[in-house]
């Protein structure tokens, strides 16, 4: 189960939009988000979800990965649709009690289900095909104007911030993993009992997690510490983001799905 | 009768995705009562792997697994019986410390099991008593403890449920000398007590001859030798083309028998080389 969550795990399969400068991945990526928002019809989202399938198809990442995605977020999915089924209006096909299915609750469940995969499988796309270090690269530069109202190293602090939590996700999952066999094996049920027992039977997993996490953030502390490390003044970058060609078109083409996303709204 | 027999067990990680690897492959091996098996092996070569088989923490990918004649998986709904049979204490058990007390962290597993009341505390009690944590201990914060104390109450935790098999994996990393000549103790002890079948983990050769039996060498996932300690110790060549060796005092006298002087090539831990040593010495007087 645990293994299912894949966020903050880069996949290197070398394709265009791995290659891309990662500033232009994160705006495209939330102006991605804000057009499949937009689309009113199935129209509109149909061809969202077009651009994102040939995303998918062009990251090159197996198409596995983004389902394990996707089956993380299975009961949210489930939970969403379920409840929009009553919510509609239309020829109703089943009425229980006091709810109604009608066709205008499946039709927006359906939607609204589609609309949630298609949200996370963007940004999966953005976290599989950019490494850690790159994003937080790009949020640097992309809040560095905040430096101009006198947040400069607070910029610094929080991109900072985002690359160690990031980094860590793994690494804890992979704790809480051992955490759960060693409990296991002393006898420990996780799997049984009512949601009271099931919260009661997590204590002995949570808290050594917790000890362990800020265990190993005192000792990163230290060895950053240990290295001089400080997020002040006149730092230089090896890397420096430079923007190229292909950033140029990547752009163009999803605004152009955009306008179209835009047009279909007003037309269809 | 065997109380642990596995056979033909597999176990592949990441089934189909692109993180596939072998863990295990095609490894059998008995094991009786009372016995007390090492397991030495290169990092990653399925050890651990291996032994969270014999509980049922991970599940064969192909094979079986008996305990007491019986196929463990044969019904899944009641695994956890098997987990007081086996018991299994991780690399670095301190961490999954987390009670308010030692006392209910010893209590935690053999609570599980179902014990209550004045039971539940004699096995505690009795449990500490083996290993050597003090009754002033017992309403402590298990967090309050030193490295190699934690330690202890950790294997007190899983020694606490009487499993019939005990299953260490690398008991001692990490520790200091007499850290790990207490957990040795407590090992061998437990053993005595119960009568208990001993499988351990360890990448120390020395401990391995004090202690084993019976090795069992792995390497890539693979079962490449299982013998008696000393017939395994004598194959010294073999294991360092694994990337392993054979203990210190064993490279001590192997030097001194390439020097020309003629020692026993029996020798793999620290009282026989004494032994040897004064024998070679009356020898000398003798001459």
């Amino acid at each position: 189960m645990l293994k299912d969550i894949t966020f903050g795990q880069y996949f290197d399969s070398k394709s265009v939009i791995h290659k891309a400068d990662p500033r232009i991945k994160i705006v495209l990526l939330v102006f991605v988000i804000v057009f499949i928002f937009l689309s009113k019809n199935f129209w509109g989202l149909g061809l969202s979800a077009l651009f994102i399938l040939i995303t998918m198809l062009v990251s090159k990442i197996p198409l596995k990965m983004y389902f394990k995605n996707l089956k993380a977020i299975l009961p949210i999915l489930i939970f969403t649709s379920i409840i929009n089924i009553f919510y509609g209006e239309g020829d109703v096909l089943l009425s229980i009690w006091k709810f109604e299915i009608t066709l205008g609750g499946l039709e927006r469940a359906g939607f609204m289900a589609l609309r949630i995969m298609l949200l996370i499988i963007a940004s999966s796309t953005l976290t599989y095909a950019t490494t850690p270090n790159d994003l937080t690269d790009a949020i640097e530069s992309l809040l560095s104007p905040l430096r101009f109202i006198g947040l400069k190293t607070a910029v610094h602090t929080l991109a900072m911030m985002m690359t160690i939590a990031l980094r860590f996700i793994p690494t804890l999952v992979e704790e809480a993993e051992k955490i759960m066999n060693a409990q296991k094996a002393r006898g420990a049920d996780l799997e049984s009992g009512n949601l009271k027992e099931k919260i009661k039977a997590l204590i002995p997993i949570l808290i050594p997690l917790l000890f362990s996490a800020v265990r190993r953030a005192a000792e990163l502390a230290d060895a950053m510490e240990c290295r001089c490390y400080n997020s002040g003044e006149g730092k230089t970058r090896m890397k420096q983001l430079k923007l190229h060609f292909r950033d140029f078109s990547i752009t163009l083409i999803t605004l152009i799905f955009g306008a179209g996303v835009i047009l279909l709204n007003i037309f269809m | 009768m065997s109380v642990l027999k596995v056979q033909n067990l597999s176990h592949t990680y990441g089934g189909n995705t692109p993180f596939y690897s072998d863990a295990v492959s095609n490894v059998s091996f008995t094991v009786e009562q009372g016995e007390m098996i090492g397991i030495i092996g290169h990092t990653g070569s399925g050890k651990s792997t291996l032994v969270q088989h014999l509980n049922g923490i991970l599940k064969p990918t192909e094979g079986e697994i008996f305990i007491d004649e019986e196929n463990i998986w044969e019904r899944p709904k009641e695994i956890r019986k098997i987990r007081s049979k086996v018991g299994l204490v991780f690399q670095y058990p301190e961490y999954q410390l987390f009670e308010e007390t030692v006392f209910a962290d010893i209590a935690f597993g053999p609570k599980n099991m179902g014990l209550m009341g004045d039971e539940l505390k004699k096995r505690v009690l009795d449990t500490c008593r083996l290993i050597g944590v003090k009754d002033e201990y017992l309403e402590k914060s298990p967090f309050d403890l030193s490295g190699g104390e934690k330690r202890r109450v950790a294997i007190a935790g899983v020694m606490a449920m009487r499993p019939k098999i005990i299953v260490f994996d690398e008991p001692t990393a990490g520790l200091d000398p007499k850290g790990r000549q207490d957990i040795i103790k407590i090992i061998n002890d437990y053993r005595t007590a119960y009568n208990a079948t001993v499988i351990i983990i360890s990448h120390s050769m020395e401990d391995m001859a004090v202690m084993a039996d019976k090795l069992i060498v792995m390497s890539k996932g693979e079962v490449v030798m299982l013998d008696k300690t000393e017939k395994v110790f004598a194959q010294g060549d073999r294991l360092r083309s694994i990337g392993l060796n054979v203990p210190i005092v064993t490279r001590v006298f192997d030097a001194l028998r390439q020097k020309g002087i003629s020692v026993p090539d029996d020798v793999f831990t620290v009282e026989r080389a004494v032994e040897a040593l004064k024998q070679i010495k009356a020898g000398d007087r003798n001459a």
